[in-house]
């Protein structure tokens, strides 16, 4: 019993690390129609910054904002000079973010040394509950936390506010928002930098959950986010975040009890969504 | 046009010939394995071409199936007769499982938008990435293993002619097949799809021709990669692969076929010059970072890369010859 329950927990908290990468991917794509390959290089900046201030204020709060600082930066630079000067060609976004995803990373090696950095949790979340026979472990109790707590407040901000209410009408059919004189391409540039501080966060939350960072982990987890976004629908945010549940408590549970097969099992999950639902399990147009 | 036709031709005839005199002038054994490397790679940047450059597929996998090649020369040289008969069985072999591969990828996601084929194929290629860490019985993991190879490739000069020879049979069947009929529909998806396939091509068939294609050369370039080495692991798989196809090709040229051959010239020689600055200055250790810099401006102000640019610039000057002469006209 305790077993399945870690399993569980563990699968949750990894879903939710994916779900704050794939949840800026999904909304960038659903609002810009760009999919965002440097993605993955923004969550280790979020993580390599995060970690930098951390081991400097041995503060984890201080880290955690730095991480999203650098998110927002980073995220406004790839908008402003990555993005927006091939906006509209599909071809040229895919190929100009992939070389940007590859000089974020071999800039970090540049700024913070090829080796990976370790770290841990700080005191307050470090340790364990024991409840009966359970062990459960604080810091992914945190992590699963933090994940639902961002997915409630983008709910709360995509539903009932009116900054919201322009990014859904822009989702759906951006010239109509245009045309009651908004300014869609604030609105992209504001969304883009959240997404990637997303990201950034993600990234800073991994980094005491395995112990250590390398630069290479991004790639490693927008795979896993591009099979969530891809599962749960491009441009769905609900989508994403039970796909990435999905895809967490899988990959949890086949490494346990079937190491080989456990990035094959969301590859063919991936598969079968696209052969008998290629739009996603949850879609945002009707 | 015939003129110009006729002097490309001769030029690349002068190019080759002074790569097939080369070995007799130099004797630097590493400046021939160099340009053995830039011939094998020019392969794989070929075979990218096609998709990138003439059907407008954007893979980020295209390492899948230069490691499925380069894994089945390996195993094949290693397990049998490191002989002439087993290499071309484990050419065959590769051909065998990178065409079903790319059909299956391309099957799944080429009916869908660009994105959906570049972030499978990457996918994919982290998949086998996985499989052959994984599978040590026949891999060795992640350190590979060694083998021995043909008596015939052996010799670093017959290699040579080899892969120069390679390089230049599968630049004339490319462009045999570029400016076929069908290389014509692949343009044409390249350019508007949904008008090819309101004229009637049947899209899907013909951006999985170009898949499957592509990645068996693709697959071809990985077995000769595997035997320059004598030696085969896992890094054949990794993103660095795909990303160094993906560089020579924006950067030599998309869509020109001699422009991933000079981009692959380009990055190889780099490759080794900058890596010996690095002993000196310790920022060259990062070179990579140069060309991803320089890749992300040429995506963004010459998608055309050197060779499409240079070619504007030549249709240019005599598009301002043929113009001018009636421009007096109009003007008297």
């Amino acid at each position: 019993m305790d077993l399945i329950i870690n399993l569980a927990l563990n699968g949750l908290a990894t879903g939710m690390l994916i779900f704050l990468l794939a949840a800026g991917l999904t909304l960038i794509f659903g609002l810009m129609d760009v999919l965002n390959f440097a993605h993955g290089g923004l969550f280790a900046w979020g993580a390599y910054s995060g970690v930098w201030v951390y081991a400097l204020t041995e503060s984890f709060v201080l880290g955690i904002m730095g991480a999203l600082l650098t998110g927002l930066i980073l995220g406004m630079i790839t908008e402003k000079f990555i993005i927006q000067p091939v906006y509209g060609n599909h071809v040229q976004q895919i190929l100009i973010t992939l070389g940007f995803m590859l000089v974020l990373s071999e800039l970090l090696k540049v700024v913070w040394g090829p080796n990976q950095l370790s770290t841990s949790a700080p005191d307050y979340l470090a340790g364990s509950w024991v409840i009966g026979e359970v062990i459960i472990i604080k810091y992914r109790v945190f992590i699963i936390a933090v994940g639902f707590l961002v997915f409630g407040i983008v709910q709360l901000v995509l539903n009932k506010t009116r900054v919201g209410l322009v990014v859904r009408a822009g989702v759906m059919n951006k010239e109509m928002v245009e045309a009651f004189g908004i300014n869609i391409k604030k609105v992209f540039m504001y969304v883009f930098m959240v997404g990637s501080a997303l990201a950034a966060l993600g990234g800073i939350l991994l980094a005491p959950y395995s112990g250590v960072i390398y630069a290479e982990m991004g790639m490693e987890f927008a795979i896993l986010a591009f099979i969530v976004v891809v599962i749960g629908g491009m441009g769905s945010f609900p989508g994403s975040l039970f796909a990435a549940i999905l895809v967490g408590l899988t990959g949890s549970f086949m490494t346990y009890y079937v190491p080989e097969l456990s990035l094959a099992v969301n590859m063919i999950l991936m598969a079968l969504v696209l052969v008998f639902r290629p739009q996603g399990l949850f879609t945002v147009k009707g | 046009m015939k003129i110009l036709h006729n002097r490309s031709t001769l030029f690349l005839g002068a190019a080759l010939l002074i790569l097939v005199l080369f070995p007799l002038f130099n004797d630097s054994r590493s400046m021939m394995i160099l340009l053995t490397q830039v011939f094998i790679f020019g392969v794989f940047a070929m075979s990218y071409d096609l998709l990138l450059g003439y059907t407008g597929i954007v893979s980020f996998g295209h390492a899948m199936f230069f490691g499925i090649g380069a894994y089945s020369t390996g195993i094949f040289l290693d397990r049998m007769e490191p002989n002439m008969f087993w290499f071309l069985v484990s050419l065959l072999a590769g051909f065998v499982i990178a065409g079903i591969v790319s059909y299956i990828v391309g099957l799944l996601t080429l009916r869908l938008k660009s994105h959906f084929y570049a972030m499978l194929t990457l996918a994919f290629a982290g998949l086998f990435l996985v499989v052959a860490e994984k599978w040590r019985t026949l891999t060795f993991g992640n350190d590979g293993f060694t083998f021995r190879t043909p008596e015939l490739m052996k010799d670093r000069m017959t290699f040579y002619f080899i892969c120069l020879g390679v390089m230049a049979l599968v630049f004339i069947i490319l462009r045999r097949f570029t400016h076929s009929p069908a290389g014509s529909v692949l343009q044409a998806i390249r350019e508007n799809e949904q008008r090819a396939e309101s004229l009637g091509f049947q899209v899907l068939h013909y951006k999985i021709i170009a898949s499957v294609i592509a990645g068996v050369l693709a697959s071809l370039a990985g077995s000769l990669y595997a035997v320059s080495l004598r030696f085969v692991n896992t890094s054949v798989f990794t993103m660095d692969v795909t990303l160094d196809a993906l560089l020579m090709t924006i950067i030599g040229g998309v869509g020109t076929l001699i422009g991933p051959i000079i981009g692959a010239g380009l990055i190889e020689f780099a490759h080794h010059w900058l890596t010996e600055l690095a002993g000196t200055y310790p920022i060259f250790e990062r070179w990579i970072i140069f060309f991803g810099i320089l890749y992300i401006l040429v995506v963004m102000f010459f998608p055309a890369g050197i060779v499409g640019s240079l070619r504007k610039l030549g249709q240019k000057k005599k598009a301002v010859k043929k113009q001018n002469p009636q421009q007096k006209k109009i003007a008297g």
